[in-house]
């Protein structure tokens, strides 16, 4: 009985970090897409949170959201959702330590390749891919991991 | 004649095996009376008894010698440091000792510690080597590749903000024009 529990504590033991990593397998990101332009003026309620970084970086007078999406990654496994302007973005999670989550991005319209990038995702710091005209408008991407 | 010869023998032959006890004094009444009774008549059980206590005389004069002539307090001195050498044992040692105590124990626990020690170190390296190799000091965005955009990567560390800028080119234009 003594011996079957040391065993089980022993092997507890050598397994508790497989347990640790399985528990933070998954990474939570947050998907926004915007329109920002210098047509009108607003600050749409749910980019709120950002509302400091834009107004660091960018002078247009109005920011409106188009989409707002919070997608699950699990390792190596890629989740696509569409962005305006028939753009497709996929994520996929490449590697997790602590903090830090590196994901790669993906857009692309008709299947074509538009850009690829790794980035490392931290909870309190966003990564914003801007730059697709829309009408007046420029497409904003803000993607920040979730706590 | 005969007869009484074949008893002699017998006896002394019972007789000569209590001389030893009769000479150390650890014989019972019965057997003291027995071997009395017997020596006067038997020579040979007589001479054997005579060798023991001269052997006795022999061995007892020299050892008393010797007793005399040492020196006991220097003797115990020499115990005394051999143990305070034995209290001093290093950590090792010390571990040395105790698990020297029964081969058993040392059986069980050593061996399994070790390879429990040698199974964890082996699975856990790797994981904190890359967690500590790779996390700090790292920039935001690894890499960046297009074909259509000219790309350009904005980073600031307060407010936090990281922007990858796309620039359309002019194969993007020609796209959607």
């Amino acid at each position: 009985m003594r011996r079957k529990a040391s065993f089980f504590v022993i092997l507890v033991l050598l397994l508790s970090p497989f347990f640790g990593a399985v528990a933070f397998a998954q990474v939570q990101v947050r998907v926004r897409a915007m329109e920002a332009s210098n047509v009108g003026s607003g600050f749409d309620s749910s980019l709120r949170d950002l509302h400091d970084q834009l107004g660091s970086l960018f002078s247009f007078s109005s920011y409106r959201l188009l989409k707002d999406e919070t997608v699950s990654l699990s390792p190596n496994q890629s989740v696509s959702l569409s962005i305006p302007p028939e753009r497709s973005l996929e994520l996929t999670l490449i590697n997790q330590h602590r903090v830090t989550a590196e994901v790669r991005v993906k857009i692309t319209r008709g299947g074509r390749e538009l850009l690829t990038t790794l980035v490392r995702l931290a909870p309190g710091r966003s990564v914003s891919i801007g730059g697709p005209k829309r009408g007046e408008g420029t497409i904003i991407i803000a993607l920040s991991r979730m706590q | 004649m005969w007869k009484g010869g074949g008893r002699m023998k017998s006896e002394c032959s019972s007789v000569s095996k209590l001389l030893d006890k009769y000479f150390d004094q650890e014989v019972t009444p019965e057997e003291r009376s027995l071997v009395e009774g017997h020596l006067p008549d038997c020579s040979a059980c007589r001479m054997a008894l005579d060798s023991m206590q001269n052997l006795r005389i022999l061995i007892k004069n020299p050892v008393e010698e010797a007793v005399g002539k040492e020196n006991f307090p220097w003797v115990w001195e020499k115990i005394e440091k051999g143990i305070q050498r034995k209290e001093r044992l290093g950590l090792w040692d010390f571990l040395k000792s105790w698990l020297d105590v029964t081969p058993l124990l040392k059986r069980k626990i050593l061996i399994p510690a070790v390879a429990a020690a040698v199974i964890l170190i082996l699975i856990t390296a790797p994981l904190l080597y890359k967690k500590i190799s790779s996390y700090p000091v790292q920039s935001v965005v690894e890499y960046v590749e297009s074909e259509t955009y000219n790309v350009m990567v904005y980073e600031l560390e307060t407010p936090q903000v990281t922007v990858i800028w796309l620039f359309e080119g002019l194969e993007e234009e020609s796209s959607t024009s």
